[in-house]
């Protein structure tokens, strides 16, 4: 809404603050104030969470990967498996599993005495019914499965006794466990699963066995969560056994990003959601915590397609990765808290290496691979060959806003070697049309649990997503690809990912630009304990309110 | 003259109903050629991960893979009796997602509207009985208030008495504190044409003869204002009735989002970023429905009120 070099929230601060003088003779604004007491816990309280819209509805299987949907979701649903910032995987729900037979078939002992908020039993047929619906979907009633649950191998799933669960696999599924702890994968009463989707857009039928239910909710103004006196299964890795601290939980829509940060800001509400980076420096000063928790995934960066003008050639490609100058987008567009990409992963994942050697910013090196390839100079400042200047079409990712301001000084870099950039700022309607269309360079940034996701996407084997247009075409990475897919365990696996982003980057299918962080949290200095998991939602189930 | 007026209303009345039953089919048109749709753009967020068939066939569940012609007549059949389907994105009914932002764009509309009308009311009686210099000031307040956006308003009233006076909280907007500021901030732009057609009226009634009498007999120029010249001077603004329910319609967007309320602004905002067909249409319709409507009561009204207004009997041959 407002743009980034223009700090409106400050502009209207003087405005209303001279206005304000004008009127009163004094009037000092809220400031923050520190946490009093000795850091000891404390039981009660109600916490006022600003978000800037709930749009989608609540059909879990539309939604509860969504940035803000997801925030929601995530109190009032537990999970199988807890995973935590550095994606290290806990017991929750499941309390053990035993991975068998070549990791193809998983058996899962889950805790006992867990019961969904309608009174009804988080026992094995519940698991059985909740694993099918993540893995199959029900087209014929508009749910879909979710994403990134490995479907195309799973055959299926068995409640063994009331507390044991057995799922089996057609071949190797070595992220099955991961997928669990993902954000799409949340536990729902049975009841809510076969419910239609009209019935299951109303938030009050979605009946999960979280530290929070629903008490009130009104589309698209506030929705009041209350705690659950007896929840007592949260995952160990939180160091908190019992029912929540906090009372309520309040959601409450305010679009307005400066309104948001300012209600936070002068006390009358506790946690705001997605502030500008620009203001996270000077809200710290103030006292206030500001969330900046990385997700899981691959980074924000360009998927190149090898298969269209200019990026069919190898020096171009390169010459794009030496010359974006990704310090410059961190100082320009963010603040301390974004870091540059050492690879396409994420930098929390446990298989991410550093090979920001391969694409560090030398636009001297840019140039001479792109002289020595044949492009000169031309008379405009851009490189020709064969009468064909040097352009390409890029648009910014629309689920991304900053990106933009970055591509925006993207362009301005490429141009420096003489790579003309043609920005088309399209929204999310029209990016799909974009992404048809298969541009020499389509920006993306997407989380996952499990390294496993990245054999799904580099070429078209088994449907793969075949971001570069490779096809089969490149054995190595075929090969590659099929051994991250296949491989039955940890070590190997991880190094064979790590022999993958060698080579997409000396290759230059992949051009990593920085790790993104997708959720902000501005926090007053009274609320403590807030966690944040892998996918970087924070979890209020630990929070409490000093008084 | 009876006939007249019957076939008269009949006429109008007939014309209303397609006028709205077109702004329901373009509606529909526009929508579809955007590129994409609700479902489409919201599952293929590159987070899902879901592949390019699993989307087609959650797609197909909506019906939004039929041919557009096939699409239209299902949703013209379900308009025509009655039922305005689900929303795309929250799969809610439609009625409820409306019938939930209703009450709060009424109350913001409506104490808008008397907010309006009495800044406008006020400046046009300064604009003509203060001395010239103030009076010249008071003039240019309705342009000043045209170009001021209505989002610095609605900011600066936020800042300066939800977060530094502390008269009413931004997390409760549907208090009657926050209403009211909502309503100042909707009532400025909307005020000002208003005045400034209140002003011209005043200028020409004051110079007309029967004011020039009522002056020669010693009456008040506040007696003058109140008894003789705001009821001819108001004539033309009632006019212009329609045009500010357009503006409050519109206006409200804005309003509503700064201000955090839940109103028909707000849900048309999100049909149109998320591309939700079904909902847009009942919208556009509901406020067709009003618009038509406002313009029916004034039209079939007037010529019962004003005997100025004759209507045309047409002769058969």
């Amino acid at each position: 809404m407002s743009s980034a070099l223009w700090p409106r929230r400050a502009f209207l601060a003087t405005v209303s603050a001279a206005t304000a003088s004008v009127l009163l003779t004094a009037c000092g604004g809220a400031t923050a104030t520190g946490p009093s007491g000795d850091g000891t816990p404390v039981d009660g309280g109600n916490l006022t969470f600003l978000i800037q819209g709930y749009d989608t509805g609540w059909v879990s299987s539309k939604t509860s990967i969504s940035s803000y949907e997801g925030n929601l979701w995530g109190q009032i649903t537990d999970k199988l498996v807890y995973v935590d910032e550095k994606g290290k995987l806990s017991p929750w729900i499941a309390e053990s599993w035993e991975e068998l037979n070549g990791a193809k078939e998983f058996v899962l002992h889950l805790k006992k005495g867990v019961t969904f908020s309608d009174g009804s039993p988080l026992d094995a047929a519940a698991v059985v019914a909740n694993l099918n619906a993540w893995a199959k979907g029900d087209p014929s009633r508009g749910v879909s499965k979710v994403g990134l649950f490995p479907s195309t191998n799973f055959l299926k799933a068995e409640a063994k006794d009331a507390g044991t669960v057995r799922v089996t696999f057609s071949s190797p599924a070595l992220g099955f466990i991961a997928t669990l702890g993902y954000h799409g994968c949340i536990l729902l009463s049975p009841k809510t699963l076969a419910l239609p989707v009209e019935q299951q857009a109303d938030l009050k039928q979605e009946i999960g066995s979280g530290p929070f239910v629903v008490k009130s909710w009104k589309q698209g103004d506030s929705y009041v969560l209350e705690k659950r006196k007896d929840y007592n299964w949260g995952p160990a890795a939180l160091g908190h056994t019992g029912p929540a601290r906090l009372d309520t939980i309040t959601y409450k829509v305010i679009k307005d990003t400066s309104v948001r940060t300012s209600t936070v800001a002068s006390g009358q509400a506790e946690v705001a959601f997605n502030v500008e980076p620009q203001e996270i420096d000077s809200l710290k000063a103030q006292g206030f915590t500001v969330g900046t928790p990385r997700y899981l995934g691959f980074t924000d960066g360009f998927q190149v397609n090898t298969g269209t003008f200019p990026t069919n050639e190898l020096s171009v490609r390169q010459a794009i990765q030496h010359g974006i100058d990704r310090e410059e987008i961190l100082k320009t567009v963010y603040t301390g808290d974004w870091t540059a990409a050492t690879t396409f992963l994420q930098g929390n994942v446990p298989e991410a290496g550093d090979y920001s050697g391969l694409f560090k910013f030398d636009p001297e090196a840019a140039k001479k691979l792109l002289e020595d390839d044949g492009w000169k100079t031309g008379a405009d400042g851009y490189r020709v060959k064969d009468g064909k200047t040097l352009e390409l079409t890029l648009s910014p990712n629309p689920y991304v806003p900053s990106t933009k301001a970055e591509d925006e000084l993207i362009s301005q870099q490429l141009k420096n070697i003489g790579i003309k950039v043609n920005l088309k700022v399209v929204d999310v309607a029209g990016y799909a049309a974009v992404q048809a269309s298969h541009p020499p360079l389509y920006q993306t940034s997407r989380s996952f649990v499990d390294v496993g996701t990245v054999a799904g996407v580099l070429t078209s084997q088994n449907n793969g997503e075949d971001w570069f247009r490779l096809g089969t075409s490149d054995k190595k990475l075929n090969e590659l690809s099929t051994a991250v897919a296949t491989a039955s365990d940890r070590d190997t696996r991880k190094k064979v990912a790590g022999e993958i982003q060698q080579h997409v980057l000396e290759q230059g299918y992949f051009i990593p630009l920085n790790q993104l962080v997708q959720r902000l949290y501005l926090i007053s200095p009274k609320v403590q304990g807030v966690q944040y998991n892998g996918l970087a939602y924070a979890n209020f189930y630990t929070a409490w309110i000093a008084k | 003259m009876k006939p007249a007026y019957q076939r008269y209303a009949l006429t109008r009345t007939a014309q209303a109903a397609v006028v709205v039953l077109l702004a329901y089919v373009l509606t529909f048109l526009v929508t579809s050629v955007l590129p994409g749709d609700a479902v489409t753009n919201a599952l293929r967020d590159p987070q899902n991960g879901l592949s390019e068939q699993e989307i087609q066939r959650i797609v197909a569940f909506y019906g939004l893979d039929k041919p557009v012609l096939v699409q239209l007549g299902l949703s013209l059949g379900r308009f025509l009796t009655g039922e305005l389907g689900f929303s795309l994105q929250s799969d809610l009914p439609v009625s409820r997602l409306i019938g939930d932002a209703l009450p709060s764009t009424l109350t913001l509309a409506g104490s808008a509207l008397v907010i309006a009308v009495v800044f406008a009311v006020a400046i046009a009686y300064g604009a003509h009985h203060l001395p010239g210099k103030w009076s010249g000031a008071v003039r240019s307040i309705p342009s000043f208030f045209l170009s001021v956006p209505n989002f610095v308003i609605g900011l600066v009233l936020i800042e300066l008495f939800a977060f530094r006076l502390h008269s009413f909280t931004t997390t409760d907007p549907n208090s009657p504190a926050a209403t009211l500021f909502a309503a100042v901030t909707l009532a400025i732009p909307v005020s000002a044409p208003l005045a400034e057609v209140l002003i011209a009226g005043l200028d020409h009634e004051s110079r007309q003869d029967y004011a020039q009498v009522a002056r020669s007999r010693g009456i008040t120029e506040a007696g003058l204002f109140v008894k003789h010249l705001v009821k001819p001077s108001a004539l033309p603004s009632v006019a212009m009735v329609a045009l500010i329910v357009g503006e409050l319609l519109g206006g409200s967007v804005i309003t509503e989002t700064i201000f955090g309320r839940d109103g028909i602004g707000t849900v048309v905002q999100k049909a149109v970023t998320g591309e939700d067909q079904p909902v847009l249409q009942a919208v556009v319709s509901l406020s067709a429905v009003v618009f038509v409507a406002v313009n029916l009561i004034a039209d079939l009204v007037s010529p019962l009120v004003d005997p100025r207004v004759k209507l045309r009997e047409t002769v058969d041959a």
